[in-house]
């Protein structure tokens, strides 16, 4: 529906709206579509604007009976503002909504249209809603008429949506005011309000500021710097405010208990933080919320824990807190996702106390081992619900190990056979991977959490050994485990899984699943038992697929050091395995083990560069060309710089210089982005450089995937005159902001200024705006723009004025007005559709003057 | 910084899981909320992920929820032994990038799904403990499973129902922050809703009641058993109740108390969970527990419950309690020999229980044989019938124990070959490890004995209601293991 489809989908919704003929049933759900879709609809700020006003238009004209479409129409109306990004001062539309949803809200007759006052009273909540949305997204929109809406609040009206919009307003005002330092005067005085005059933005204008990216934060009560530490109400004022809360929350058991739920979290951090401001109020409510099983208000009771601490919870209200939270974590009557989510708040709940760093998963100090014990996990459990018991059951071990030593059944040994359980199911021919998978994360949960127990691993390295006998297609489970595992739990386990391998007749069905469980644990030592299994093996070996497995073990010992018995077996491999191409490999890697020193071996083994050249056949065919393989790592014989910026197609494109200190042949040059900012790159190939001669610029085409600046990793590797293969880091490139800026195409004579400032309007619904202060240097402005701006410059009026659009790949643009320039400096007005390249843009600016 | 606490969702989902097909599975239904979505790109910033399209978020939600066909091959992002998710709360990978946080879950079939609003940066991850959208986002889906399952019994009936959701969310989540959970009622209240809303009422509660005010008060309670026959290892046994109450009243803000009652020697309730509207609730009953060892100090009622009743049916409260028998007693004996299993079952009804059943049955399935080939049976009481190509015995006790009230079964069964598509696997029994499961329902009947006397309900300021009260007793995961093989155990079996 985006693009062009869009748009004439939202002219024809907005004219069908309009059209006597249709039903309201069929406007309805056109407007669903329109609360949906918006910015599909009406992409930018003038449609939505425009779009708006028609909604509102019908609004209005709507005949004085009742109609299902006010409601939508006004839900509608509010997402559109929204979406278009048009909400403000500066929009008719909105100017005209939200004195209308206020005089809604507050029951006035607010009009014709809307039929006698009795009927608006159904929209009385809807428009309490949409402005609850429009605070949100712009909050202190409703600063002005928060005294309006308390005292609505305690005449008549839908309590829920009046409460919710209260206490967000509320919120959003104290921390807006404490920024600015204002005070609480009149904030809450009732019968001032905006209803007659115009719109007060004030506060939303302060308030646009802080809606940015945010660092994540769930404050421990302990730690400062909360938002409104700056705000010290005067006594009457902290008076008013607690009335207003009190008044909030004794009313809150008429709100559904989700909205309980989100008004106790606005409140809680609302007070949090307001100095002399008691959470004692919340007492009261506690009791009964505790008594529900409503995840929405036992998760909002956490909050209002880790917001106040013990300023609200005694010791004893955390220990209740506990034992109902305990207690819904495994109640029948509940559905397992809130099991689930209650055993997750077990693990992370916030204490009074606070031991352990934040964030890591404990068992609180309060949980003692009976009500631990009354959740523990079993095999009748989910495998979500097992894995998050034995969490727990790992974490009550960890306390328990000094006592209970003599006990038959400690939770120790529960432990153990739970996993038993586990591998018992898992070992089952014939039983879903799923199993498989669940006894691997569960033997992973207890390694991890109980590093270091003998008592718990021994028992774990046997069984899963033991698994794997029962069950050889279990080997990837295995490797899996064993590359995640810490080595005190994997090297043993590596040792047994081999001697389970070796000791045992070689049979065909498992064969590939032992192999790929050798290529893992084979290591140098107890090698004669490996060989032989490997040589038995080979027989075996009758497929493509199969050889391959087998030579990957060979590779495997090879990297662990090789040893006489294996140049022996890779000897009989390379005259005996089926496949030319298996047999290709065998004879490479005996030359290798034969011809190799131990430390040019692991070079020559390098996965991630000798391994494209080891599959080549080729080198069977001259033995003597071993020795190109290795690879040589050697300081770098090449310069490599970036050169001037030059456009060429639709991508940016990075000119670069080479300059070579020794003759080199087929160089070539990979490059690699750090942090995925761009596309991976190709790699630049040259035959032949050599000192002295000039080489040919080189062009490496960009592919961002944001607008931003980033270096690039540069490897080379290349062949030496003497036929060797080299490998070299090079020192990191950077490419710069202005690297990728690309000129839009140019207009046609005539058009420029319409062009450019429909480019300068279609930015501001998404994106920002900013002003930069641009120094000019002894050369004017004349001269910085044509060094460092002329290719993108779409109108000129020198030496003072230029208009200038640049392309930022991969989809944004950053447009400039640099217009009345003066001696030491030019004023730069600046838009772009894509807030995050604002800072890069300034910074680009005010660097200009130093750089030629 | 400022911290909003909107409290929102980006997208709701439902997903029917059709195994088998090509995509296995299907959007149902989707919602997506711009608004919200706008503020989303704000604080989340360079970590913001855009809610996908249908097609992939179908694709990559399938895939985390293992529940794409084949997991016949080892798949490391899927099967790694580190990918432990504990949680109903998964991060989707989607082109290079992750959604997350996606509350999702499956029940009956169909996947609920959605995204909450996080109002700062994803990276790195709050905890989720610290977003308030988790469990709005859940609460959300639970109210949309309820509307779905509720009484209904076809496709066409859920199709019917999917149909009226756009209109019902529309009310019940207009801008993706949530209002009301309970949609359901939504519905319910649809067909007179107020003209005028005067003050004090509940947002829970719409429209008011006219007519003959009664009250109506159902116990039902589910027993559920383990039971090994083993030296080694305790059975266990639980009672879980459900008292449901609707209450037809006139007036808004009626308040009513009605008290649950125990007779002597009764087993006290613990483990209460009362529905939002009860008002208040004694400290007792707040920490009565079925994690503390029961003694006779233990509060035992009445079990007062202050409310304000909301129009339609609700669950007043949830309990659970440990009475000092389980109601029927009963061992399980099964032995391969050579070919053939042997068994043997009996079971005993403790004299205490009400010998008049609704109906009673205990199931007998061999899981991962084959078909029954052969049975020769003697039952002491009841009649047998056989299920053969399923592999299960239903021993049909009917209404009543004999005098005795103890009744025995011994046979021996044979079976043939195993074919996988017609037996399915199941995961724990394994080997000799077998249960028999026990299925009844006795009415007018509680195993605490736990009753609602007519005479202590308070109905304040409304004229005195008629009051109906129910009981029953029904079974639920009643467990009798096979005593001669290895069985699940939990940890209280081992303790007790």
């Amino acid at each position: 529906m985006a693009g062009a489809d869009g748009e004439d989908l939202g002219r024809d919704l907005l004219s069908d709206l309009r059209n006597e003929k249709l039903t309201e049933q069929t406007k309805v759900s056109l407007l669903s579509l329109s609360l949906e879709y918006p910015s599909e609809l009406w992409p930018d700020a003038s449609a939505a604007e425009a779009a708006a006003t028609s909604l509102l238009d019908v609004l209005v004209l709507l005949p004085p009976r009742p109609s299902a479409l006010r409601k939508p129409l006004l839900l509608a109306a509010t997402s559109v503002l929204v979406t278009g990004g048009v909400l403000g001062s500066t929009s008719g539309a909105s100017c005209r909504l939200l004195p209308l949803l206020l005089g809604l809200a507050s029951g006035r007759d607010v009009g014709r249209g809307f039929g006698p006052i009795s009927e608006q009273r159904p929209l009385q909540a809807t428009a309490c809603e949409c402005l609850r949305e429009l605070e949100s997204c712009k909050p202190g929109l409703l600063g002005g008429s928060l005294g309006l809406l308390r005292s609505l609040l305690g005449q008549e009206g839908p309590i829920q949506p009046l409460s919710l919009l209260l206490a967000l307003s509320l919120r959003d005002s104290l921390v807006i005011q404490s920024r600015s330092g204002a005070s609480l005067q009149g904030l809450l005085v009732s019968g001032f309000s905006t209803g007659s005059g115009p719109w007060d933005w004030t506060l939303a204008e302060e308030g646009a500021a802080h809606l940015i990216p945010q660092a994540p934060s769930w404050p421990t009560p302990y730690e400062g710097g909360c938002g409104l530490a700056a705000l010290e109400p005067s006594p009457e004022e902290a008076r008013e405010l607690r009335a207003a809360v009190a008044q909030l929350l004794d009313a809150s058991y008429l709100l559904t208990p989700v909205a309980q739920a989100q008004l106790l979290w606005l409140l809680g951090w609302t007070l949090r933080g307001l100095r002399g401001q008691p959470p004692a109020l919340f007492k009261p409510q506690l009791a009964r919320l505790l008594g529900t099983a409503q995840l929405t208000l036992l998760h909002a009771v956490l909050a209002l824990k880790a917001a106040f601490g013990e300023a609200l919870f005694t010791a004893q209200d955390e220990a209740l807190l506990l034992r109902r939270l305990t207690l819904a974590a495994q109640h029948p009557s509940l559905p397992l996702p809130t099991h689930l989510f209650y055993l997750h708040c077990l693990l992370s709940f916030p204490e009074n106390w606070p031991l352990g760093p934040e964030g890591e998963e404990a068992a609180p100090l309060l949980l003692g081992p009976q009500l631990c014990r009354s959740l523990m996990p079993s095999l009748l459990h989910d495998p979500m619900a097992l894995l998050a018991r034995l969490h727990l059951l790992c974490l009550l071990c960890a306390e328990e190990e000094e006592e209970d030593k003599g006990q038959l059944q400690s939770p120790w040994q529960y432990l153990e056979e739970l996993l038993a359980g586990l591998r018992q199911r898992a070992a089952v021919g014939g039983s879903p991977r799923a199993l498989a998978t669940l006894c691997f994360q569960a033997s992973y949960l207890v390694a991890s959490c109980l590093a270091g127990k003998t008592k718990v691993l021994t028992p774990l390295i046997h069984g899963l050994a033991q698994l794997y006998r029962a069950r050889p297609m279990l080997a990837p489970h295995l490797v899996d485990f064993l590359d995640k595992v810490g080595p005190e739990l994997g090297e043993p386990l590596k040792r047994v899984l081999q001697q389970e391998v070796v000791s045992r007749p070689v049979r065909n069905e498992a064969l590939r699943w032992h192999l790929q469980m050798l290529a893992k644990v084979a290591e140098g030592d107890a090698q004669t038992a490996t060989l032989s299994f490997l040589q038995a093996a080979a027989t075996h070996c009758i497929d493509w697929s199969l050889q391959q497995a087998l030579l990957r073990v060979c590779l495997a010992l090879l990297q662990a050091g090789g040893g006489n018995g294996l140049t022996d077996l890779l000897q009989v491999l390379a005259r005996q395995l089926e496949d030319p191409d298996g047999r290709d490999h065998a004879r490479l890697y005996y030359i290798l083990l034969a011809h190799l020193a131990g430390p040019k071996l692991g070079i020559a083994l390098d996965p991630s560069l000798a391994a494209p050249a080891l599959a080549s056949s080729l080198v069977a065919e001259n033995q003597g060309f071993a020795v190109t393989l290795m690879v040589q790592e050697t300081p770098a014989p090449i310069q490599l710089s970036v050169g001037p910026r030059m456009l060429k197609g639709s991508l940016p494109v990075l000119q670069l210089q080479i300059e070579a200190l020794e003759p080199i042949y087929s160089l070539e040059l990979r490059f690699r982005v750090e942090g995925q900012l761009y596309a991976p790159l190709g790699a630049i190939r040259v035959p032949y450089l050599c000192p002295g001669r000039p080489a040919h610029p080189l062009f490496l085409p960009l592919k961002p995937r944001r607008s931003a600046p980033a270096h690039l990793e540069v490897q080379a590797l290349y062949s030496t005159p003497a036929g060797l293969t080299c490998h070299a880091p090079l020192p990191p490139l950077s490419v710069n902001f202005e690297d990728l800026f690309l000129p839009f195409p140019q207009p046609p004579d005539g058009v420029e200024q319409g062009f450019f400032e429909k480019l300068w309007d279609s930015c501001l619904p998404k994106g920002a705006e900013s002003r930069v202060w641009c120094p000019l240097g002894p050369q004017g402005l004349e001269t910085l723009v044509s060094h460092h701006l002329e290719p993108f410059v779409i109108m000129a009026q020198p030496p003072t004025n230029y208009h200038i659009a640049i392309r930022l790949p991969p989809s944004s643009m950053l447009l400039l007005r640099l217009e009345a320039a003066q001696v030491d400096g030019v004023p730069v007005a600046l838009r772009t559709d894509d807030w995050a390249v604002l800072p890069l843009a300034g910074d680009y600016l005010r660097g200009l003057v130093g750089t030629k | 910084m400022l911290q909003p606490l909107a409290m929102a969702l980006r997208a709701v989902w439902l997903i029917r899981h059709e195994p088998g097909t090509p995509l296995c599975g299907s959007v149902r239904f989707s919602r997506r909320y711009p608004t919200v979505e706008k503020r989303a790109k704000i604080f989340n910033g360079v970590s913001y992920v855009p809610v996908p399209e249908d097609g992939p978020f179908l694709k990559a939600l399938l895939f985390e929820l293992k529940l794409l066909d084949g997991d016949k091959d080892f798949v490391g992002s899927r099967d790694s032994c580190s990918h432990i998710n504990k949680t109903s709360i998964y991060g989707l990978p989607l082109g290079g990038e992750e959604l997350w946080p996606v509350v999702a879950f499956l029940r009956n079939g169909l996947i609920y799904a959605s995204v909450p609003l996080v109002e700062q940066t994803l990276s790195p991850r709050p905890p989720l403990i610290s977003i308030s959208g988790i469990s709005q986002g859940l609460q959300l889906l639970f109210g949309i499973q309820d509307f779905l399952y509720l009484s209904q019994k076809n496709d066409g009936e859920l199709n019917t129902k999917l149909s009226q959701l756009p209109d019902l969310l529309l009310q019940a989540c207009p801008f993706g922050t949530l209002l009301n959970a309970n949609i359901q009622n939504l519905l319910d209240n649809s067909n007179f809703a107020p003209v005028t809303q005067p003050q004090k009422q509940p947002a829970w509660k719409a429209g008011t009641y006219k007519g003959k005010p009664q009250v109506s008060i159902s116990i039902a309670e589910k027993v559920k058993s383990m039971q090994y026959d083993k030296q080694d290892v305790a059975d266990t046994w639980q009672v879980v109740g459900a008292v449901t109450c609707k209450c037809d009243l006139e007036g808004i803000m009626t308040n009513v108390t009605i008290s649950l009652s125990l007779p002597t020697n009764g087993s006290p309730l613990q483990d209460i969970l009362v529905h939002p509207c009860v008002t208040s609730l004694d400290s007792a009953m707040l920490t009565s527990s079925s994690i503390d060892a029961v003694d006779d100090s233990a509060f035992s009622g009445p079990y007062k419950f202050p409310f304000t009743p909301p129009s339609e049916s609700f669950n007043l409260c949830y309990y659970t309690s440990q009475v000092p028998v389980p109601p029927i007693l009963g061992f399980y004996q099964m032995k391969e020999e050579e070919v053939q299993l042997k068994i043997a079952v009996n079971l005993k009804l403790h004299e205490s229980v009400k010998n008049n059943f609704e109906f009673c049955e205990a199931h007998i399935p061999f899981y991962n044989r084959g078909p029954i080939t052969h049975l020769e049976y003697k039952v002491s009481f009841g009649q047998l019938e056989v299920f053969r190509e399923k592999g299960l015995l239903v021993w049909i006790i009917g209404q009543k124990f004999p005098k005795s009230m103890e009744i025995s079964l011994s046979g021996t069964v044979t079976f043939g070959a195993k074919s996988h598509d017609k037996q399915p696997f199941d995961q724990i029994c394994i080997g000799g490890t077998a249960y028999v499961k026990l299925h009844f329902r006795i009415l007018d009947y509680t195993l605490t004995g736990c009753y609602a006397d007519q005479h202590s309900v308070q109905v304040f300021g409304s004229g005195k209601p008629k009051i109906s009260t129910h009981q029953k007793l029904i079974s639920s995961d009643y467990y009798i293991w096979n005593s001669k093989a290895p069985a699940p155990v939990t940890y209280g079996s081992l303790f007790l």
